[in-house]
């Protein structure tokens, strides 16, 4: 009986030890990556007292948590108005690129124009060319427009990043849907634009919201041109908003500051994590699918 | 070949235009079929297509003229001074400490970065439970906003109440507080580079490791296995097989990362401004200090073009490798 037991009970010792050999190895990864989030919630939370005593045991609380933080944000700071402006900078960067991107990713992968492929290259190379180089001239063109000081001026700005990314992604997209089910719309009779709206964009209704997702995160990750064209404290989106209004001089308020991050920063990195993949995948071109 | 393709021949898109030509050819006959999609083809092309050039073209081209001008904010009207602005940036100090501090942060953070990346993905490759919750939590500093995370590591990097500081020094590997052996990362102008490129460093690596990883899993299991059949040992497989399978994936992550590394102003202009005394700064904050702090467009522009030399190599490689991703 135990001799027949053997067998499967080794099997299984192994593969636990296998587990603890990774865990062990991997677990000094997760410390480095998750740490500093783990820092900014603990400090978010944290009284100023039980933040600014170095005798204190600093990774969990020796005073009650409490919320005063958060209140200082929304109702001292115009936190809440960066909050607002991120969501509808990056809803117009959404529909922007979405108005844009789509049919031009349904253009290059579908209608078989001459020099497709070198176009869309071309058109996703735009991403590589960096903001650091086209600040300055914008700055004049935002200018020129008006808008300078004012959010509406990133609206007009991330789409220079969001457009050339998506239209590369839904290119590779519109690729992957079979021709014959386009075709079988025509036979029924529906005319190049109707084969389009009413049979392909629903089934790449994936791709287009993984766009509207990548035209939210893109944003999010901008701080030169937030920095660059928009100075009224009221008018900034939340990650240029947070460093540049909420340090002043030397006094850092270290428990709002932190909260501020956390508040925003935690739900954009969850979000981006799920479609991480996606991001990948396009900027490799689709070759570790 | 749009227009002769109509009649039929090997070409698949020939066959679906025979089979689409009916009613509507009817209402306009003197364009042909093919004529017909390159219009439709164009205009949907057109909107992303003229976006682009119109607030990427024409901006590049833009830079160029400001940095031979010498555009600044207060005034509207810019004369051309020639190659003056590229003649001054080299002939300031600044600059050169600029551009020797990007070259370093770019070498340095790409070796810690690619160390930290391939071993993760090693780990990453293997089977175990809870391996998508683990990938899920080491690529969050990838995830997070850049601006809002340098914040968490600034605070980290506290003159005082650093908590690196704190477990340093009950490890007793630094003195205590207000002594020589307390180290002030940002302050420090031999460790406030170490500082900066250590953000980049932990930002990046999720992002080595899953581009990485993405190789790894894009190499058939049978072409290993045909090599292992062939008596190759696991670093001869390597070396032979999946290294040469995944150079293109490979090269495609290195470079956009060095274009983002050498591009990014947001963690050194937020944990130090370039200082203390010009030790960390890097030709991005230096282009925004001078073009937009200080309002000579023409100066700044010409210091961000200086970036172009070095990223150009980077945009050659990468448009080669999108260009093979079709075999």
């Amino acid at each position: 009986m135990a001799r027949a037991m053997a067998p499967p009970m080794t099997q299984r010792r192994k593969s636990i030890r296998r587990h603890l050999l990774i865990y062990a190895a991997i677990t000094p990864y997760v410390v480095i990556a998750v740490f500093p989030i783990y820092w900014m919630a603990i400090t978010a939370f944290k009284q100023d007292p039980d933040l600014y005593r170095m005798e204190h045991f600093p990774f969990w609380f020796n005073l009650a948590p409490t919320l005063r933080n958060f209140k200082i944000l929304f109702y001292q700071t115009h936190y809440g108005d960066w909050i607002w402006n991120t969501f509808t900078i990056s809803a117009w960067v959404a529909l922007i690129t979405l108005v844009t991107a789509v049919p031009a990713g349904y253009a290059l992968a579908r209608l078989k124009l001459p020099g497709a492929e070198n176009t869309g290259i071309a058109i996703f190379l735009t991403y590589l060319v960096p903001p650091i180089i086209l600040f300055l001239p914008l700055s004049r063109i935002v200018a020129e427009l008006g808008l300078q000081d004012s959010w509406w001026a990133l609206v007009v700005v991330y789409p220079t990043f969001t457009i050339p990314f998506c239209t590369w992604l839904l290119m590779g997209f519109f690729k992957t849907v079979p021709m014959e089910i386009e075709e079988a719309a025509r036979v029924d009779g529906c005319g190049q634009a109707g084969a389009f709206l009413r049979v392909i964009l629903p089934i790449s209704l994936p791709g287009v919201l993984t766009s509207v997702i990548f035209a939210f995160t893109l944003s999010m990750q901008d701080f030169l041109y937030g920095l660059a064209f928009v100075s009224p404290g009221d008018q900034k989106p939340v990650p240029v908003g947070v460093p540049t209004e909420l340090i002043r001089g030397d006094i850092y308020y270290w428990g709002s500051l932190m909260g501020a991050a956390l508040l925003v920063g935690l739900p954009v990195a969850i979000l981006y994590n799920f479609f991480l993949d996606r991001f990948i995948q396009g900027i490799t071109g689709g070759i570790g699918k | 070949m749009t227009g002769s393709s109509l009649h039929g021949g090997p070409d698949p898109m020939a066959r679906a235009a025979v089979v689409s030509v009916p009613a509507r050819a009817a209402e306009r006959p003197w364009l042909t079929h093919g004529a017909r999609r390159l219009m439709f083809g164009y205009t949907l092309l057109a909107p992303a297509a003229l976006y682009v050039l119109l607030l990427v073209g024409a901006p590049f081209l833009f830079s160029l003229y400001l940095a031979v001008s010498d555009a600044n904010v207060g005034e509207p009207i810019a004369h051309f001074v020639g190659l003056e602005n590229f003649k001054a940036a080299l002939e300031m100090d600044v600059f050169w400490i600029s551009l020797r501090n990007s070259v370093v942060f770019l070498v340095v953070a790409a070796v810690l970065k690619s160390l930290l990346g391939t071993s993760l993905a090693f780990l990453l490759l293997q089977d175990f439970k809870g391996k998508k919750l683990i990938r899920g939590l080491v690529v969050i500093p990838f995830t997070l906003p850049i601006a809002i995370s340098v914040l968490s590591w600034k605070w980290m990097y506290d003159s005082q109440f650093s908590v690196i500081n704190w477990v340093l020094s009950r490890m007793g590997l630094i003195g205590q507080f207000g002594t020589e052996g307390w180290p002030i990362w940002l302050g420090d102008p031999k460790l406030a580079l170490v500082a900066c490129i250590l953000v980049n460093v932990w930002r990046t690596f999720p992002f080595s490791a899953i581009v990485l990883l993405a190789g790894f899993t894009s190499v058939p299991v049978e072409v290993i296995d045909a090599a292992k059949v062939d008596g190759c040992s696991f670093f001869q497989r390597f070396r032979h097989v999946v290294v040469p399978m995944i150079f293109p994936i490979l090269m495609i992550g290195f470079l956009f990362d060095t274009v983002f590394t050498l591009s990014d102003l947001s963690v050194v202009y937020l944990l130090t401004q370039g200082g203390p005394a010009n030790a960390t700064k890097i030709l991005p904050v230096l282009a925004y200090q001078i073009g937009i702090q200080a309002g000579s467009l023409g100066r700044g522009a010409a210091i961000a073009l200086f970036l172009v030399p070095l990223l150009i190599p980077a945009l050659i490689l990468v448009l080669r490798n999108l260009k093979r991703r079709e075999y």
